[in-house]
């Protein structure tokens, strides 16, 4: 990127090579940076300041009006003691370990299917891409309440064939699985993903695992799979770290309480109701951080883990 | 990580648009100084919660204030009611407090006893035409940070037309819990479950609060702890114990479905027990031509704990800078007879005389005055403002009692569990 301007200046300059060079180098840093300018401040100002500071928080007893007092870690140690706490991590973990393989798994489906040469595929491509556009809004949350409460069009849909469930939303047994197809049906993101990585696959594998016999089930796992790998890697590591933290959908479903009987009291929103209707910001700070670790261990472990099963083309595996 | 990023990025820029919002407001006109005049007026920032309804008078009120004072103009905004606490909390922490505010006795003490709330004795506010026994509910430890706009007392709403299409007579003053409790069996009996007699009262903080008063017992103690005993909390749940479950309260999978409306409101139960001051609302969302109040059960016929409670307040910042104009304008809104006339009863029967007296009140208005004055003889002093984080009490009482409602709890645990979190909140803000 850098050849033309570098050899225009060499000819121009006439000081010895060296220290040409190391200034040289000075100057492309200083222009990086000053286009870097902007962001870094923003990242400075809005993300790297306040996590410091909310780092600093929770190790504080902080109502929003007072002075913080310094408590040392007796947020965090009380965390493990309230049941609300518990119960938040457990309707959470319960949502990405079942929900993140089901979304990735209609995801990559979808892609396959599209993945062939038909007439009108971009317009597939646009129509399955476009839940996971708006999926996140508000709208979408106050549309699936409907949908879902009592005589809504999945009730009636179901009671059609004769399964009566009621409405999902006031059935604690049922907002978990409401949940979970609200995150599968916005598998967009994934599916765009995945899709240009299955067109990198070349055709000619394919071709020469037909020469040898091999079926369809035969070629997914042989070719598909490990040649797909680290788009999988990169897929899974982003839709979990998404799914800990789904908030909006969960607020708007439950009013803003995480009910019924605290089935849909997700993480975040337990940390937002800890900070914001109960005052206690230091005890959400903590909860924060808690979740930044977790997330955090996951990632790394994810890592390690992905040299066993991620294939990188060029790697003598 | 990028949870996290997400999350407090949002705080920072809420808290620090609400900062620059107030700074704008209380920052225009400034002028003139503390006060302003009809060519260069003050503009005072006021915030309520409510419905259209209310955001539809309260607008023909502060039109009706700019007339009268020149010098102020007020820049009105609301929101609902569970959001405005939390965009409260975030406005104080940048300290930028609207001027003038609509308030809830849940909050007073969160807000008065940490100085974000003006002493309004320390301002030009007239409070001759008030019931003595009434202000004290805005004052705590001898200031007074909230003026009460109007009244309200717990009653039990019911429809007659559904309880005449039932053929079941309608309640003639008093009752006990056990014949309140027949009756509400009565309803799911006999409307084969169709109609629910009503949502499980038990769950109602304040009707708890009203029983505790009916056996002698304060809610709490001066010191700012509870007053009363797990038992007493157990005895309170096992009021319905035998209801629950059966048509005679609507279920609790059917009052989520249809929050934020209730089940009085939707027609699916025939009475519904809480504050008076709902009527106008309750007739425009279930469309019924006529509600009715009667009195709450008690077990003692001249005890009904019964309160007049301010159903809210005016307050102002402790940092507005137009101490003078903000005082006006809750002068104004508390005691204006005409701005009685357009609120009617939408905030409660008006506080101040002044003001009760100028209005007119009509039709369902006039059910709610008259309820109020039935009730007269057995009123008791209002309760003072409620313990620090009050607020979050209410809510998980309401919680713990769905809960309970679903069978995920049993009344002994739901008592720990309300317990436990009562003790740690008041042993937080000790």
């Amino acid at each position: 990127m850098t050849q033309s301007p570098t050899l225009s200046r060499r000819s121009s300059s006439s000081a010895s090579p060296l220290p040409r060079k190391s200034r040289q180098r000075g100057a492309d840093a200083r222009a990086g940076y000053t286009f870097l300018l902007p962001w870094l401040l923003g990242f400075i100002a809005l993300t790297v300041g306040p996590m410091i500071s909310s780092l600093y928080l929770s190790f504080t007893n902080y109502n929003l009006f007072e002075p913080p007092k310094w408590i040392g870690l007796d947020n965090y140690t009380t965390l493990f003691q309230d049941e609300r706490f518990l119960q938040s991590v457990g309707v959470t973990v319960s949502y990405v370990v079942f929900g993140t393989p089901l979304k990735l798994a209609a995801a990559l489906a979808v892609a396959m299917l599209l993945n062939s040469k038909r007439r009108g595929q971009g317009f597939y491509r646009s129509a399955f891409y476009a839940p996971s556009l708006i999926g996140a809004s508000v709208s979408i949350a106050i549309v699936w309440k409907a949908m879902f409460g009592d005589a809504g069009p999945v009730d009636q849909g179901l009671s059609f064939f004769g399964i009566n469930l009621g409405g999902w939303v006031g059935n604690p047994a049922m907002t978990m699985p409401m949940f979970i197809l609200l995150t599968v049906w916005q598998f967009g993101a994934p599916m765009v993903i995945f899709l240009a990585g299955l067109k990198q696959i070349p055709a000619d594998l394919y071709e020469a695992a037909s020469m040898d016999g091999a079926g369809p089930v035969r070629k997914f796992f042989n070719i598909t799979w490990p040649m797909l790998s680290p788009v999988i890697f990169f897929n899974l590591l982003m839709e979990t770290i998404h799914a800990f933290q789904i908030f909006a959908s969960a607020y708007i479903i439950s009013n803003g309480e995480g009910g019924p009987a605290g089935s849909t009291l997700f993480y975040t929103l337990y940390l937002y109701l800890r900070g914001f209707s109960d005052f206690r910001m230091g005890y959400a700070s903590a909860m924060a951080w808690l979740l930044v670790i977790v997330v955090g261990i996951i990632t790394l472990i994810f890592f390690r883990t992905s040299k066993s099963w991620v294939h990188y083309s060029g790697d003598a595996k | 990580m990028i949870n996290r990023r997400h999350f407090l990025t949002t705080v920072a820029v809420g808290t620090a648009s609400a900062a620059a919002l107030a700074a704008c407001g209380t920052g225009s006109g400034t002028s003139a100084g503390e006060t302003g005049s009809a060519e260069n007026p003050v503009t005072i920032n006021y915030t309520w919660w409510g419905n259209d309804d209310r955001a539809e008078r309260t607008r023909k009120a502060i039109a009706l204030f700019e007339e009268k004072n020149p010098d102020i103009k007020v820049n009105g905004n609301f929101t609902d009611f569970a959001g405005y606490w939390q965009k409260r909390a975030t406005e104080a922490a940048g300290g930028g407090l609207p001027d003038v505010m609509q308030w809830d006795l849940s909050y007073l003490r969160d807000y008065g006893q940490r100085n974000q709330l003006l002493d309004l004795g320390t301002v030009n506010i007239n409070t001759d035409a008030f019931e003595k026994s009434l202000l004290p509910s805005g004052q705590i430890r001898g200031k007074t940070y909230g003026i009460p706009t109007s009244t309200n007392a717990f009653a039990v709403y019911y429809d007659p037309a559904k309880l005449a299409s039932l053929g079941i007579a309608e309640p003639d003053g008093s009752w006990t819990y056990k014949e309140f409790n027949e009756f509400l069996a009565e309803v799911g009996a006999k409307s084969n479950g169709e109609i629910f007699g009503s949502t499980d009262y038990t769950g109602v903080w304040w009707m708890f609060n009203i029983w505790l008063r009916q056996n002698n017992i304060e809610a709490f103690t001066e010191d700012g702890k509870l007053g009363f005993t797990k038992d007493d909390l157990k005895k309170w749940w096992n009021q319905t114990a035998a209801l629950r479950g059966t048509p005679a309260i609507v279920s609790e999978e059917r009052v989520t479905q249809l929050a934020p409306k209730s089940p009085f409101g939707s027609n699916v139960t025939a009475t519904e027990v809480t504050w008076d001051n709902f009527m106008a609302g309750y007739l425009a969302d279930s469309g019924a031509k006529e509600l009715k109040l009667a009195p709450v059960p008690s077990d003692d016929p001249d005890n009904l704990g019964l309160f007049l409670k301010p159903s809210m307040l005016m307050v102002a910042s402790a940092k507005t800078k137009f101490k003078d104009a903000a005082a006006r304008f809750i002068d104004f809104m508390v005691n204006d007879p005409e701005v009685g006339q357009i609120f009617k009863t939408s905030r409660g029967v008006p506080a101040s005389k002044t003001q009760r007296d100028g209005t007119t009140f009509e039709g369902t208005d006039k059910l709610v005055v008259d309820y109020e004055k039935s009730i007269e003889q057995y009123l008791k002093d209002a309760p003072e403002p409620p313990i620090v984080g009050f607020g979050t009490l209410e809510a998980s009482f309401k919680r713990v009692a769905s809960d309970l409602n679903y069978g995920k709890l049993t009344i002994d645990g739901a008592a720990d569990a309300w317990f436990k979190e009562a003790e740690d909140l008041i042993k937080q803000n000790a």
